[in-house]
């Protein structure tokens, strides 16, 4: 169990700096706990205040009773190793193979070299490395360099990793890819994670509670089901917006074809422009064609609003100029 | 053509000494020296914050780098001459020429050091304290390793910056082809002399900017 314990840290300088607030935070082993909030939030420095990479000003770290935050030397470093952590550069070492890499704890912890060697490679099978033990990173892609960086925080068999925008640089597909495989070592291991994201799908998908941060304070924090059902701070709000509805489109219209066999299915789509005037419904009186609304959802971004909706019309009546006026409008239309 | 080349054998010799020798000693050295200025400065290694201790001895240790850097050699040369004697034991030939030698490389190679530590990513250096690396497991199991080349370019630049030296330690009888090249080719009129001796030199320093830069590739992974 991690107790983060009314700590703050201060970036002393030219202009100070109060990265955390008095953060107090419990998670409890096994878990996947996610923190969430913009850059600036104090994050990173939340994170990195857990293995010492920063030091906290005041209160305390504590890992399974152990105060981290009042280790030096030899003993911090023995602690350090039993906390894997993943970075969003991935922070490899160049120099070193794939091999190189993951056995580069063992070498700082002393492990014999001939089952350093046995460890790793162990460890590259886990992460779907076999066949790239002998290569070097700049030879990797971005998800390939995040599986070694995620065997090399995990050969000492660590008993929490901390996750630093492990995702961040990663296309959507290969962030997915980890995810799984974070999900899969939780699971596996009974691993603890911490991460930290400023994406709350991220964070979402795979975490079980949730903590959000904003100017170095946690402003709210839960259960994701809970926060995602009851957001109380605006920001909360503002970041759950964010996440893409989450929503998979091709099941969610195989599900409505089920829940409306008859009849014509429909998706609109709306943007900017045509978000914001009454045009579904003026055109339905127009053509006296009652429309049912059986799915919907408006987004607003920084391009505007944009939305999708799902409407059903009885089979008996003619939607081709009901189609064919939503087109002039400007809106896109698909028959399902 | 021969009988140049039989008589420049000494001069040559006499230069390659001049160069390995003072090179061996110097990256040695300046490694180090530069190694100290990089710890204390703030690449995240030891914690400066903590210690105003150590920003002083970062400033001292790159002020003597600049000084050092800043001073010609012939001065160098003649200031170190008390300790030439008291190290060597003489005042002339091509070892009296080492120490000021040393002195004039140490402070280059040291700078070069910490340029090529400069150059290994913060994130880098993060990532292996979070793995349990102690200071000493940094510098020589991650900077080491990770600057290797930028090291090993800046010690063929270095013994360049040797061989053009040795040349003026000629002042005090140390040899070496740039001296021969002055003093028997240009003063004492012997222009095949002198264009022979500089030819060697020039082939000295594509050799060893040459296997410099086959070395550096192999081992830049990056």
């Amino acid at each position: 169990m991690i107790s983060i314990r009314n700590v703050s840290k201060t970036f002393k300088g030219r202009r100070s700096v109060d990265a955390v607030k008095n953060v107090s935070l419990e998670i409890e082993d096994g878990e996947i706990f996610g923190i969430v909030g913009y850059s600036g939030a104090g994050k990173s420095t939340l994170i990195r205040l857990v293995n010492q990479l920063e030091t906290a000003d005041s209160g305390e770290i504590c890992i399974d009773d152990v105060d981290i935050t009042k280790l030096k030397g030899d003993a911090l470093r023995k602690q350090r190793q039993k906390i894997g952590m993943i970075f969003q550069h991935f922070n490899l070492l160049w120099s070193k193979t794939v091999l190189g890499n993951i056995m580069f704890p063992l070498e700082l912890a002393g492990v014999a070299r001939e089952e350093r060697k046995e460890r790793a490679a162990e460890m590259a099978r886990k992460v779907g490395l076999e066949d790239k033990m002998n290569v070097y990173p700049s030879n990797l892609s971005g998800g390939q360099k995040q599986r070694v960086a995620i065997a090399r925080a995990l050969v000492l068999n660590p008993k929490i990793l901390l996750c630093d925008e492990a995702t961040s640089a990663l296309d959507p597909k290969t962030t997915e890819d980890i995810l799984e495989l974070l999900k899969q070592i939780n699971k596996e291991y009974g691993l603890t994670i911490l991460m930290i994201s400023h994406q709350m799908e991220t964070v979402q998908k795979i975490c079980h509670k949730l903590a959000v941060m904003a100017d170095g304070e946690v402003v709210e924090q839960g259960s994701v089901k809970d926060i995602f059902s009851n957001p109380t701070h605006p920001l909360t709000k503002e970041l759950i917006q964010t996440v893409d509805t989450g929503v998979d489109v091709v099941k969610l219209a195989s599900q409505l074809k089920d829940k409306y066999p008859e009849g014509h299915l429909l998706r609109i789509t709306f943007e900017d422009s045509t978000s914001e005037k009454p045009i579904l419904y003026t055109l339905a009186l127009k053509l006296g064609i009652p429309i049912n609304i059986v799915a919907a959802n408006i987004k607003s971004t920084q391009a505007g609003s944009l939305g999708v909706m799902y409407i059903n019309i009885e089979a008996k009546r003619d939607v081709e100029p009901f189609l064919a006026e939503l087109e002039k409008q400007g809106l896109k239309v698909e028959v399902i | 053509m021969l009988q140049l080349l039989i008589k420049l054998r000494e001069p040559l010799l006499e230069t390659l000494l001049l160069t390995f020798i003072p090179l061996i000693i110097s990256v040695v050295l300046g490694f180090l020296f530069g190694t100290l200025v990089f710890i204390t400065s703030d690449a995240g290694i030891l914690d400066v914050n903590a210690s105003p201790g150590l920003r002083v001895l970062n400033r001292i240790s790159d002020a003597i780098i600049n000084i050092l850097r800043s001073v010609p050699y012939l001065i160098i040369l003649i200031w170190l001459l008390p300790v030439t004697k008291l190290l060597v034991g003489s005042i002339i030939g091509w070892k009296a020429a080492i120490p000021s030698l040393v002195v004039s490389a140490t402070p280059f190679f040291a700078r070069m050091t910490v340029i090529a530590f400069s150059e290994v990513p913060k994130g880098t250096i993060e990532a292996s304290k979070a793995l349990g690396a102690s200071n000493f497991d940094i510098i020589f199991k991650v900077l080491l390793p990770e600057s290797k080349p930028a090291l090993l370019s800046s010690i063929a630049v270095t013994a360049i910056n040797l061989i053009s030296y040795s040349a003026m330690a000629g002042a005090i009888g140390a040899g070496g082809l740039g001296y021969e090249a002055y003093l028997y080719g240009l003063i004492r009129n012997n222009p095949p002399l002198m264009y022979m001796a500089t030819l060697l030199i020039i082939i000295l320093v594509f050799g060893i900017q040459y296997i410099g830069d086959i070395i550096v590739r192999k081992v830049d992974k990056r």
